[in-house]
């Protein structure tokens, strides 16, 4: 292989919120050298628009080569949420869930998202949450949900943020199904640290593009003085793996 | 020319450290030409000496070096009288307050002389902004908006917030306070540096470390990657900040 193959864990594709079509990630994937990412909405569904996941659908059919689809849900509706989660894995070819508890406002640990968090579980798909400073996105409080639902894994999107990214690495430690993943958190060093905490295998490059810059954050993972080989666990492997097991029941952990 | 605009010097009470040799290495191997320094807050408590310690290096290499005092509100007439001789005697050219690790709400009325000596004196204020509960732009804004003669500095882009949610709050500050400029240190998101560089104004944003808070090297790929043109890019190396603490 001429080229190190980068996957990228984490981007936006949406039309409201911040408006981002997925020709912006793609100039951004390009620019960076990005192979593939992984794109979701910033809205939830159900939500604010009736057709969320059938637009990352779209945006996938249009790019099958570069984008895969996280259908970003809405738990509080119930099993309407966990139904329609199942389809778009089941139909779209999505291969993961994403939830954004300061979006939806829920604790991560609440009934109704062990409920999706175990569809998910059943499903083999990776569970990517917004996991920051704010309220209900606190490491410790995913990490509760991590304990509940020991099946699903679990990916901590931005590390814990500013001022929890030690928090995330300790619950990392703690919990064999957490991941970490290392979008727009400014730290290179925490890293390189979760790489020796908690070994490469559980630590995935992503951008939280087209926001955050593809090419800056790639370069982030560059800075942290991995090795050739861990840096191909963060940048491919380990998500490649999981994108692998998505949607396939027997495979479970 | 590229000036890094917040680099802190010593020994802190958080763990951080940073001595004058290891960061004038690391500046010659990332071709910085320029910082501006302030103190940690030291283990010791006692901020007097921290400011001595960035004069020094500022009196032992005044071609790479400028230097801002670091000063408590909470000590009251002190802390004016510091930022007074600071300036006067030491030579140092702008006040730097960091509420978050002083633990004072910059809109606070304590913060007030502090800001009308720098008036006085004709200086620029550096904020640690962002921080919720203290230096939310919000807050910032409060008290740039009472001090209109005064040029801020607001480190951290304004906000600190990984969800992006703050992000419309440090856009507003900037609309409502034209004396505020905000730096390129640790920011989500990029394109909202790129956003006020186009609709703000192209000497809004100037580019800082915030070293060893973060790290330097990483820090400047935020310019370096931004989707600007050349002269837009000089602004944020180094023509803002020149013209905020007026240095040829």
């Amino acid at each position: 292989m001429s080229r190190q193959e980068i996957i990228d864990s984490h981007t936006h594709v949406d039309k409201v919120g911040w408006f981002d079509p997925p020709e912006t990630i793609i100039r951004l994937l390009d620019e960076a050298k990005v192979d593939r990412a992984i794109i979701m909405t910033y809205v939830d569904a159900p939500g604010r628009t009736s057709d969320a996941l059938e637009y990352i659908a779209e945006s996938c059919a249009r790019y099958p080569d570069r984008l895969i689809g996280y259908a970003r849900m809405n738990p509080g509706y119930g099993q309407q949420a966990i139904d329609m989660f199942e389809h778009a894995i089941r139909h779209y070819g999505m291969k993961g869930l994403k939830l954004h508890p300061v979006s939806y406002l829920q604790h991560p640990a609440s009934p109704q998202t062990v409920a999706i968090v175990q569809k998910a579980a059943e499903l083999n798909t990776p569970v990517l949450f917004h996991c920051g400073d704010e309220e209900l996105s606190l490491p410790l409080q995913i990490a509760r949900l991590a304990e509940l639902v020991p099946d699903a894994r679990i990916i901590l999107g931005h590390c814990g943020g500013y001022f929890h990214t030690k928090d995330a690495i300790r619950v990392a430690q703690r919990h064999a199904n957490i991941y970490l993943e290392t979008s727009a958190m400014p730290y290179p060093a925490m890293i390189r640290q979760a790489v020796e905490s908690i070994g490469a295998h559980r630590v995935l490059y992503a951008s939280d593009g087209p926001g955050c810059d593809p090419t800056i954050e790639v370069r982030k993972v560059r800075l942290a003085g991995l090795s050739p080989d861990e840096e191909h666990q963060l940048f491919f492997e380990n998500i490649d793996s999981l994108l692998r097991l998505a949607g396939r029941k027997e495979a479970q952990p | 020319m590229i000036i890094d605009g917040r680099v802190h010097l010593g020994e802190g009470l958080f763990g951080q450290r940073q001595t004058v040799t290891d960061l004038l290495e690391r500046m010659d191997r990332l071709q910085i030409d320029r910082a501006i320094l302030t103190p940690l807050r030291p283990q010791h408590y006692h901020l007097a000496s921290e400011n001595e310690r960035v004069a020094d290096a500022v009196r032992n290499r005044p071609d790479r070096f400028l230097g801002v005092c670091r000063v408590d509100p909470w000590q009251g007439a002190d802390a004016v009288t510091e930022l007074r001789r600071s300036v006067r005697d030491l030579g140092l050219r702008g006040v730097y307050l960091n509420p978050w690790e002083e633990n004072f709400p910059i809109n606070d009325e304590i913060v007030h002389p502090v800001v009308r000596e720098a008036a006085r004196l004709g200086v620029p204020v550096l904020i640690n902004a962002g921080q919720v509960r203290v230096s939310h732009p919000t807050q910032v804004a409060d008290l740039a908006r009472q001090f209109p003669e005064v040029r801020f500095i607001a480190a951290n882009g304004g906000n600190l917030n990984i969800s992006g949610m703050l992000l419309s709050e440090a856009r507003a500050m900037l609309d409502a306070c034209p004396n505020v400029v905000i730096e390129t240190s640790g920011t989500y998101r990029e394109d909202f540096l790129e956003e006020v560089m186009a609709e703000v104004g192209p000497d809004r944003v100037v580019f800082a470390s915030g070293t060893p808070y973060y790290d330097q090297e990483f820090e400047m790929e935020r310019v370096r990657c931004a989707h600007l043109g050349e002269q837009e890019k000089m602004a944020m190396w180094s023509g803002t900040l020149r013209q905020l603490y007026q240095w040829d």
